[in-house]
């Protein structure tokens, strides 16, 4: 242990908060999941809505995307996959922000697409969607970091306890 | 990682089977189907339908599908007079155009529509002008 630096142990965050914040994520990323799962091509008129893919290109988004969220939503829980599901949500979220960012500056009047799959007679808050969206990213680069640096802190254990 | 990314890979693959086999998807290479309501663009063309443009007038002006009316929702019933006054000199299919697929001008204009219109065939345009465009 005493080989161990100080900089690896020490943590930006609480563990506790850090916990927080990956139930957070893999909540929402589930939650926005299954009602696209259950109606993808609802779900596919809202990915076509952005006027970046269309057709069955669309289709096929709109076919794999929402697993590609439930996996990643309960892999975030899964310390198997933890860091590779953090990886590709943080990826995502990169990408949903591009999206909105770029249809906010063409003036599209869209669903979301985000939570539910209908239609809604309001106009989208494009603002609020990407704070919410950097929001999850921030929690999820701090479950990354985190993991990471436990995954670091375990092979320099390994690597004591050897020598 | 790439072992990690390799099962959440897999748990993905299974589950867009899942959706494929259970039918909860219709086949992504499948042609897409119409929604109640929605005709395509050529079969409105053999129609020889009376076109109702449901966009923002500076669109309107600045190119429409041939002999279109303009149709603006916030003045309802002189966009409804016109459409009569076409319609009853030669009742022909109705159909509603708005922007996009995406949009839903067209929709809700298409079921006033049908109240105001209870004798008339009125469709809404899949694909919107893009269709047109295309």
């Amino acid at each position: 242990m005493a080989g161990i630096s100080p900089r690896i142990r020490s943590t930006a965050l609480p563990a506790y908060l850090l916990l927080v914040g990956r139930l957070v994520v893999s909540a929402a990323f589930i939650m926005a999941a299954l009602p696209k799962i259950q109606d993808p091509v609802a779900f596919g008129v809202s990915v076509e809505a952005y006027r970046v893919i269309t057709g069955k290109l669309a289709m096929w988004t709109a076919l794999a995307l929402p697993w590609l969220e439930l996996v990643t939503g309960f892999g975030l829980l899964i310390p198997q996959i933890r860091r590779g599901s953090a990886l590709i949500i943080a990826l995502l979220l990169i990408v949903f922000i591009s999206l909105h960012a770029s249809a906010w500056a063409r003036g599209l009047d869209i669903n979301c697409g985000c939570f539910s799959v209908h239609e809604s007679d309001k106009a989208p808050d494009y603002l609020w969607l990407i704070l919410r969206n950097v929001g999850l990213l921030a929690a999820c680069f701090c479950v990354l970091i985190r993991d990471w640096q436990n995954s670091e802190q375990g092979t320099l254990r390994e690597d004591a306890s050897t020598s | 990682m790439l072992r990690e990314l390799c099962i959440i890979l897999l748990l993905t693959a299974i589950g867009i089977a899942y959706s494929l086999i259970a039918g909860l998807s219709p086949l992504p290479w499948a042609e897409p189907l119409l929604e109640a309501g929605e005709i395509h663009l050529a079969d409105a063309q053999a129609l020889k339908v009376i076109w109702v443009d449901a966009r923002a007038i500076e669109k309107f002006e600045k190119s429409h599908l041939p002999d279109a009316l303009f149709f603006d929702e916030d003045d309802w019933d002189r966009g409804l007079f016109e459409l009569m006054n076409t319609w009853l000199v030669q009742p022909r299919p109705i159909v509603v155009y708005c922007g996009s697929e995406s949009c839903n001008t067209s929709q809700r204009i298409a079921e006033r529509l049908r109240e105001s219109l209870p004798d008339a065939e009125i469709y809404r345009l899949k694909g919107g002008w893009d269709a047109w465009q295309e």
